[in-house]
């Protein structure tokens, strides 16, 4: 049986990690490569980098560090931010990387979801939404909410161009243990039969359950392992536990 | 003992690279069909659509080399995802397109094969059963024979006795294939932290 997927979500900013509270005040969270190699021996089912200030300025994702975190991961790696082309594209794969997500620059320019699905594959093709307040979308880049598409037909769209998984992120949950996202997982998952990955808002082992229960294929986390005493192995212990399929 | 690896444009040869470094073997990217004559064994990657994919080793001469290599010269082989499809006679992705045939089977779409209810791309930590003909493979992978899968297309065929191992998400599917030289596995075991790295291992000892 497909078990579930725990996901930790590392932000990358000026070559080292960041964790905020929603899309905000980031604090330090340490070297990129020494994290990943932590995550990669604790039985991480994958990863997730983002680069947020690739995204941010326009600028070309930090392929050093991309390319430093991937040798360290002998599980999959899902990068994000600021990839705009083929060639951006390539340059990740080239770095290590297994899966695109792509968040605003899908928004910019939606035909780059089937470009990069023709040469690389579905499977390598994740679609980044950013969620608030469960439902419009966001843009980070000049913190607004987008009236049009809804998420749900965003979601839609972007699958029949070609993503082959959805990463969920409800941004005005993020870094507040406030619980996950769960209405509008459960409607996603209705419209759409890729896996959903679902990020933002879990504080506590329950939270990650009630996701994975809601049918979550994966939970991605990142506050709750920077700063809180948990780590993935307690955390899938715990899960495998409450009749979570998990990994061991 | 040098393992080729080969780079025909189909991208992410880099962890294939770093797990047969990580497990003692000596990788080296081949990009030529004399390069792949002159490596000891050979691994054939691959993510992307399969019609390109045959395409783009046609036109770079490496079906013959390969052919030759391995099918007349006997060079152990590994094809992994997208790699061991590409095995099959037929497949059904855009088109019909004609693999490299060296074993009876059809590489079709997922969600014709599937249970409704049941999330494609496969992807994920799936569990596989292994049959007596590759536990030589497998040896050493103890408890849960957990691995990487990420994957629209399945592969079926009707020989029995070249089915290594089998998985299960809506249906059985095939998880791995072993005949004379060749193991093909649709998942990754590159990306199958200690599990693949044992796989990975036992391949490059592997005298078929």
């Amino acid at each position: 049986m497909l078990t579930r997927r725990l996901i930790p979500s590392m932000l990358l900013k000026q070559g080292r990690l960041v964790k905020g509270v929603r899309f905000r005040d980031h604090r330090d969270a340490g070297y990129p490569p020494t994290t990943a190699r932590a995550h990669s021996h604790q039985g991480a089912d994958e990863l997730i980098l983002l680069d947020i200030d690739a995204s941010k300025t326009g600028q070309e994702p930090d392929f050093k560090t991309v390319r430093e975190v991937a040798s360290e991961c002998s599980m999959p790696v899902t990068f994000g931010g600021g990839v705009r082309s083929i060639e951006d594209a390539r340059a990740c794969m080239d770095a290590g990387i297994d899966k695109i997500c792509l968040t605003t620059t899908a928004l910019d320019d939606p035909a780059l979801i089937t470009r990069l699905a023709q040469i690389f594959g579905s499977q390598a093709v994740v679609l980044g939404v950013d969620v608030a307040d469960g439902s419009c979308l966001y843009d980070h880049r000049s913190d607004s909410t987008i009236a049009d598409p809804r998420p749900i037909d965003w979601i839609r769209e972007g699958v029949d161009r070609g993503a082959g998984e959805i990463r969920l992120m409800a941004v005005n949950r993020e870094g507040s243990r406030s619980g996950m996202e769960l209405d509008l997982l459960v409607e996603v998952l209705d419209a759409v039969s890729v896996p959903v990955i679902l990020e933002g808002g879990a504080g506590t082992l329950e939270h990650l359950e009630e996701a994975l229960h809601a049918g979550a294929d994966g939970v991605a986390v990142g506050t709750m392992l920077v700063f809180s005493d948990n780590n993935l192995v307690k955390v899938k212990r715990h899960l495998a536990g409450s009749d979570c399929d998990m990994r061991l | 003992m040098k393992t080729g690896i080969i780079d025909y444009g189909a991208g992410n040869l880099c962890s294939v690279f770093n797990a047969v470094e990580r497990v003692g073997g000596e990788p080296t990217v081949v990009t030529t069909p004399e390069g792949i004559l002159d490596c000891d064994r050979l691994i054939l990657p691959g993510v992307g659509a399969a019609a390109e994919a045959v395409a783009r080793l046609a036109e770079r001469g490496m079906v013959d080399a390969l052919e030759e290599a391995v099918r007349t010269n006997g060079r152990p082989m590994l094809g992994i995802c997208l790699g061991m499809q590409l095995l099959a006679e037929t497949l059904h992705e855009f088109g019909v397109n004609r693999g490299l045939a060296w074993m009876a089977g059809e590489v079709v779409d997922l969600r014709t094969l599937i249970e409704p209810g049941f999330r494609v791309p496969h992807m994920g930590w799936n569990q596989v059963m292994v049959t007596d003909v590759a536990e030589d493979l497998f040896y050493g992978i103890r408890g849960k024979r957990e691995f990487y899968f990420a994957h629209s297309y399945t592969l079926r065929t009707t020989v029995e006795p070249s089915i290594a191992a089998m998985t299960d998400h809506g249906r059985a599917l095939v998880a791995a294939v072993q005949f004379d030289t060749v193991l093909g596995t649709q998942f990754h075991p590159e990306k199958s932290q200690v599990n693949g790295e044992k796989l990975l291992e036992n391949f490059l000892d592997w005298t078929p």
